[in-house]
């Protein structure tokens, strides 16, 4: 089974950096989502890693880089575009030319448009396709060469909800077998349900890497929210304590920097009387926000009461 | 490399366009050589046929259209299209990504699309001269015209080599410029109006004039003088350019096109 290792990945575009010194490990076993806002450098790294692109470092799969693979479609299975095939080449015809050059027999064609719900249309031509059908033509021969590794560009784009679900278990089915998937999404609640792993970068650059609940787990937005009617009286003494209060609304407040437990007992102790008591826990979108905060390359800016930029 | 091949081959035959391409160089170069043919024949018909030894030309004409006379031979220029397709195809679509995806080595993928597509044109051109021969045979049959001669087999092999070059050529424009419009634009623009305009010129300005024997070098120019059989050349690089003359310009051409497109394909980005 795949361990991708990537080792100081770089690349530079008119002497600006794209990708900076990005080091990461995909173990096998796992999903891996890659996460990153708009321009950070994702679909770069995906495709330095694929030698697509020439730049800086090295990425290897179980040692050995894509470049020197024999068969790589049997090996590392890869979707960067959003339609990646001619568009008047038959959906099967596009999938025997790349199994043609992996030594995949024509009965694994068939056996993949069948299992991505595309022999309805196997002898039509792509150009037709919505985006939906695109990226399963694209997932398709992702899995033509039954590969231990796949990597993904936003394989969930243009997908209706049931196709999401779809290739949410797709997937995480895969993972389960010990092959490793490396993925990246804007859906970040997809991502949620989806990755066990994170790999998260802004500007290029490494924020955070490793298993989703420790990365959520940093989040300041994890909290406990309490409720009482001593709200005032309570802030006071959780902040003798240095926890962070703040005030939610009139009789509530969200406090960080303390457990449960101990603001339980801190009531208690002050004959403070809770009428609630909850652990909130940040979501990933929340986390992924407060990370990636400044490190957007693209940045919006709300509009005046005017209705201006 | 096999694998490369085997990829290239099957990309080949599933693009309409290859086939419609194909169809019409055949159509085209057939459909001329009948009508000359069939002129030919109706104008025997009518007047005392010539003797045998004042057609001795005609089987080389029929064969490349006439370009063996000195017209351009357009079945080359149609063929020649497959080659840009074969990357511009890659770059307007994306299919360069998957292509590298699937095949890892750039050296394979980018010799196999020029071994592809030369011996996919290789065989519609032949196929496209004997059966130009063919018709001729067909509609002269009873006159005393020797089509298939060795001047006829010597007209084949130049005009092949030729339609090869130049759909070599005309490929390596467009992994150069990654942009099939812009190298159908180069492909008929330098040999057809550049090339045309610069003899021009050396033709109106009297300056220039003593000097215009040296657009025999310009490469399409020279390029034409592979098929062209009708006038002989005295020396390798005199007025006109000889087979190897000519060989060797619009050859070199060609390998530096090629040589300048591999060590891109090696150092761009995909």
């Amino acid at each position: 089974m795949t361990v991708i290792e990537a080792r100081n990945l770089g690349k530079v575009y008119s002497g600006k950096a794209a990708v900076e010194d990005l080091s990461f490990e995909v173990q096998p076993g796992s999903v891996t989502g890659f996460l990153g806002p708009n321009g950070a450098g994702k679909s770069t790294t995906m495709r330095l890693m694929l030698g697509l692109d020439h730049g800086a470092g090295r990425t290897t799969f179980d040692g050995v880089p894509f470049t020197s693979l024999d068969r790589p479609m049997t090996h590392v299975g890869a979707l960067l575009e959003a339609k990646p095939f001619h568009p008047t080449r038959k959906a099967r015809n596009h999938l025997r030319m790349l199994a043609a050059a992996n030594g995949i027999a024509a009965s694994r064609v068939d056996e993949v448009l069948e299992q991505l719900g595309l022999t309805a249309v196997a002898r039509k031509k792509p150009r037709t396709f919505s985006l939906g059908m695109g990226q399963r033509l694209g997932l398709a021969a992702a899995l033509l060469g039954d590969p231990s590794t796949l990597i993904l560009d936003e394989p969930a784009n243009g997908l209706d909800p049931q196709g999401i679900q779809w290739i949410r278990e797709l997937l995480k089915g895969f993972a389960a077998t010990g092959r490793s998937v490396f993925v990246s999404s804007h859906l970040l609640s997809e991502m949620a349900l989806m990755a066990d792993q994170l790999v998260v970068i802004g500007r290029g650059r490494l924020i955070a890497s490793g298993p989703i609940e420790d990365f959520v787990r940093t989040s300041a937005r994890n909290a406990v929210i309490v409720r009482s009617p001593q709200a005032t009286e309570l802030a006071d003494v959780l902040r003798r304590e240095a926890a962070v209060v703040e005030a939610v609304q009139p009789g509530v407040v969200s406090v960080t920097g303390l457990d449960a437990a101990r603001i339980g007992d801190l009531a208690f102790e002050h004959r403070i009387r809770l009428h609630e008591l909850a652990n909130r826990v940040a979501t990933l979108e929340e986390a992924f926000l407060e990370a990636t905060q400044g490190a957007e390359e693209y940045q919006a800016h709300q509009l005046d009461e005017g209705g201006r930029a | 490399m096999t694998a490369a091949l085997r990829y290239e081959w099957v990309r080949i035959r599933t693009i309409r366009s290859t086939i419609w391409l194909s169809v019409i160089a055949l159509v085209f170069g057939v459909g001329l050589s009948f009508l000359i043919a069939m002129g030919t024949y109706f104008s025997f018909r009518s007047s005392q046929p010539p003797r045998g030894s004042d057609l001795d030309g005609f089987g080389p004409g029929v064969a490349t259209q006439f370009a063996a006379l000195g017209a351009p031979y357009f079945v080359a220029y149609i063929l020649a299209m497959i080659g840009v397709f074969a990357w511009g195809h890659e770059y307007r679509h994306g299919m360069i990504r998957a292509t590298l995806t699937t095949l890892s080595s750039r050296t394979s993928a980018w010799v196999a699309k020029f071994l592809v597509v030369g011996a996919w044109v290789l065989v519609v051109a032949a196929v496209t001269m004997l059966g130009s021969v063919l018709v001729g045979v067909l509609w002269l049959h009873g006159y005393p015209v020797r089509l298939m001669t060795s001047a006829t087999g010597a007209a084949i092999v130049r005009t092949l080599v030729y339609t090869l070059l130049l759909t070599w050529v005309a490929a390596a424009f467009t992994a150069l410029t990654r942009n099939q419009t812009a190298a159908l634009v180069l492909l008929f623009l330098w040999p057809l109006a550049v090339e045309n305009v610069v003899t021009l010129v050396f033709t109106l300005v009297p300056a220039l004039r003593p000097h215009s024997d040296l657009t025999r070098f310009l490469p399409f120019n020279a390029g034409s003088r592979i098929v062209n059989q009708f006038d002989k050349a005295h020396s390798v690089f005199g007025q006109p350019l000889s087979l190897v003359g000519a060989l060797v310009i619009f050859g070199a051409l060609t390998s530096v096109g090629m040589a300048a497109s591999l060590t891109l394909f090696h150092r761009r980005d995909a």
